[in-house]
């Protein structure tokens, strides 16, 4: 599936964009003649057939792992390895606090069905799971400005994932850190609600079975009881929608890192069309479909070790 | 029990009296009757009423904005350039004189109609594809599931991205390309559900009594997951709005000349601090528009499906 979704891409992306543009607005002008060599050593002159084009990419991608060039030169294989790096800080964290906070709200919130609590948090999850990601975003870097003006200092950086002029082991985490905070909040203040209302819808079908009836008859108080028993069952489809929500993060962060100025795989993406860059954006393409199936492994293992039942049949 | 509600005593129209009174009566009673219950159901939603007049107020802006100003979004005034909200301009002006208050009805609109005519046509060819699928089995539905599973791989935003860029930002050419991408999910969700349905006693029925396939589908299947293709409809919606801005504040949907909330938050975007609100206004718009849309799709929920008893998103 992976190579096939690739390989359609690489016919797409060749279809709807022409390299030959990055070429035109040069000074002084080039002849097409030039503009068509330069391209050719990358693999991306419009004049030989496509079919050629694709077996030269493809062949330089399976013997030597090698993902082509962009128009300009560039190694599509240095881009991605740094930009997945500058990606990972930030989808990482603001996966783990996404999902722990929501979890945590879901269990709190369904322990509490319609008092007050449940109801506050559940309006804000809806609102806060609407508020368009462009939105959400600029009100935090609207909110560290007017924090960073007040302090007299900056805090919190609005913009770049740091700062080029820091050494040593100590100031350069300080700095990252500081860079990372408004990213994550806005990454994890859209993402939490999602897990919050599902984890929340789950536990209260759960909670009113017979197991958990059981374990309270046992003796058990009714927070041990939807702790220990209720939560286990209903993480199992909550665990399978982290695990798929995995890709779309990587590529989903396309705003917030266009945002916050970050270099990562989102902003890559934006790049690679607005620059034509075929086979950034094939890479880039790949690399989704490669983050879906990782996530598709996950979510089976996740179920695995939460629910007993999948492991009777196996070995 | 029968007679004593005023709206439910039956007005005998033409197509109805071919029927006998007592069928007529029983099947406008039921009619009448869930119609009520739905809206009383809708209507006891605190959330979903406020979400029914902001949308009603929103879609008011969207229609008759453009009346209020005498400046069209388009046109440009050179003695005013990123000015503030003033009598003159009701939301103010961005860098090249454009009035915020027509570009705001001008882009909501837009936003608005491509959200709907998309959410529409992605319901319709989803139930209509899923319930296909399940009904005639076989090969057909092995080819039907087959295409939807490889199109839920393949990277629709890059695609996206990459087709309305060609397109030079022509919405009826977003509403062709979101549509052609957006059905995928909904008519697998719409399958599953079908393959149920299709073993029910009356779709054998229907089939024994010489009904044909096409018909059975339009009429004994999709009926019958009605409920849950309006919720799909209004969620499309919120959807739809989001992929549709976020694709215009990158910049790679709507283009000028033309507006979309999307491309005044991009504007808005690079201003932020010097003339705020530029990203105001569309902000506010774009998340009450939302999140109306969105607190519509859960009171539909609630007040259609009666098994739903947490009341929650999932």
């Amino acid at each position: 599936m992976i190579v096939v979704a690739t390989n359609l891409t690489y016919f797409l992306a060749n279809l709807f964009l022409d390299p030959r543009a990055n070429y035109l607005q040069l000074r002084p002008p080039r002849t097409p003649e030039q503009i068509a060599r330069s391209l050719a050593q990358y693999h991306l002159d419009p004049n030989t057939p496509l079919l050629q084009r694709w077996w030269d990419w493809i062949s330089g991608i399976v013997l030597r792992w090698d993902w082509g060039y962009s128009p300009i030169g560039e190694s599509v294989n240095t881009q991605i390895a740094f930009r997945v790096g500058v990606s990972a800080q930030l989808v990482v964290f603001s996966l783990v606090l996404s999902t722990s906070i929501g979890i945590a709200l879901g269990v709190y919130t369904a322990s509490r069905q319609y008092r007050f609590a449940d109801r506050f948090h559940q309006g804000l999850s809806i609102i806060t799971l609407n508020i368009p990601i462009v939105v959400a975003s600029l009100v935090v870097v609207l909110l560290a400005i007017v924090l960073n003006q007040s302090l007299g200092s900056t805090l919190l950086y609005v913009a770049g994932a740091q700062s080029p002029t820091i050494s040593g082991f100590w100031p350069t985490v300080v700095d990252r850190i500081q860079h990372l905070v408004l990213p994550t909040i806005s990454l994890t203040m859209i993402s939490y609600a999602g897990y919050h209302l599902l984890q929340r819808s789950l536990l209260l079908d759960n909670i009113n079975s017979d197991y958990v009836r059981m374990a309270r008859a046992k003796g058990l108080t009714r927070q041990v009881a939807i702790r220990r028993h209720g939560l286990r069952t209903s993480l199992i489809p909550v665990a399978t929608s982290i695990a798929f929500a995995i890709p779309a993060l990587f590529t989903g962060a396309v705003l917030t890192e266009t945002i916050f100025a970050w270099q990562g795989m989102g902003q890559y993406l934006i790049q690679t069309i607005s620059k034509n860059d075929v086979h950034g954006a094939v890479a880039v393409a790949a690399f989704g479909a490669l983050m879906t199936a990782v996530g598709a492994i996950l979510a089976d293992i996740a179920v695995v070790v939460l629910d007993p039942r999948v492991r009777v049949t196996g070995p | 029990m029968t007679m004593n509600i005023p709206r439910l005593s039956p007005t005998v129209d033409d197509t109805a009296a071919e029927l006998s009174p007592t069928e007529q009566r029983a099947a406008r009673r039921q009619h009448m009757g869930r119609r009520r219950l739905y809206t009383r159901r809708f209507l006891r939603n605190k959330g979903a009423l406020a979400g029914m007049v902001i949308l009603a107020a929103l879609v008011g802006f969207a229609l008759l904005g453009g009346l209020v100003t005498p400046y069209d979004y388009a046109d440009v005034d050179f003695t005013s350039l990123t000015s503030a909200p003033s009598s003159e301009h009701l939301f103010g002006t961005n860098g090249t004189g454009n009035d915020t208050f027509a570009q705001s009805a001008h882009g909501l609109q837009r936003s608005l109609v491509i959200a709907l005519v998309v959410s529409l046509l992605t319901t319709l060819i989803a139930a209509f594809v899923g319930a296909a699928a399940a009904y005639f089995r076989g090969t057909t539905e092995k080819l039907v599931l087959g295409l939807v599973h490889f199109l839920l791989v393949v990277p629709s935003f890059l695609i996206l991205a990459l087709v309305s860029q060609k397109a030079g930002g022509d919405w009826r050419v977003l509403i062709l390309v979101f549509t052609s991408l957006g059905w995928m999910y909904n008519a697998r969700v719409v399958w599953s559900l079908s393959t149920s349905l299709r073993e029910r006693e009356y779709v054998q029925a229907a089939r024994f009594m010489g009904v044909g396939s096409v018909r059975i589908v339009l009429r004994h299947l999709i009926p019958n997951i009605g409920s849950l293709l309006i919720v799909t409809f209004t969620l499309g919606v919120v959807a739809t709005v989001q992929t549709e801005t976020a694709l215009s504040f990158i910049g790679f949907g709507v283009q000028p000349p033309d507006v979309s909330l999307g491309t005044m938050l991009s504007d808005g975007a690079n201003s932020i601090t010097s003339a705020p609100w530029l990203f105001y206004f569309p902000a506010a718009l774009l998340t009450l528009l939302t999140i109306s849309i969105a607190l519509i799709g859960d009171g539909l929920r609630d007040a259609l499906d009666p098994t739903s008893r947490s009341g929650g998103r999932a």
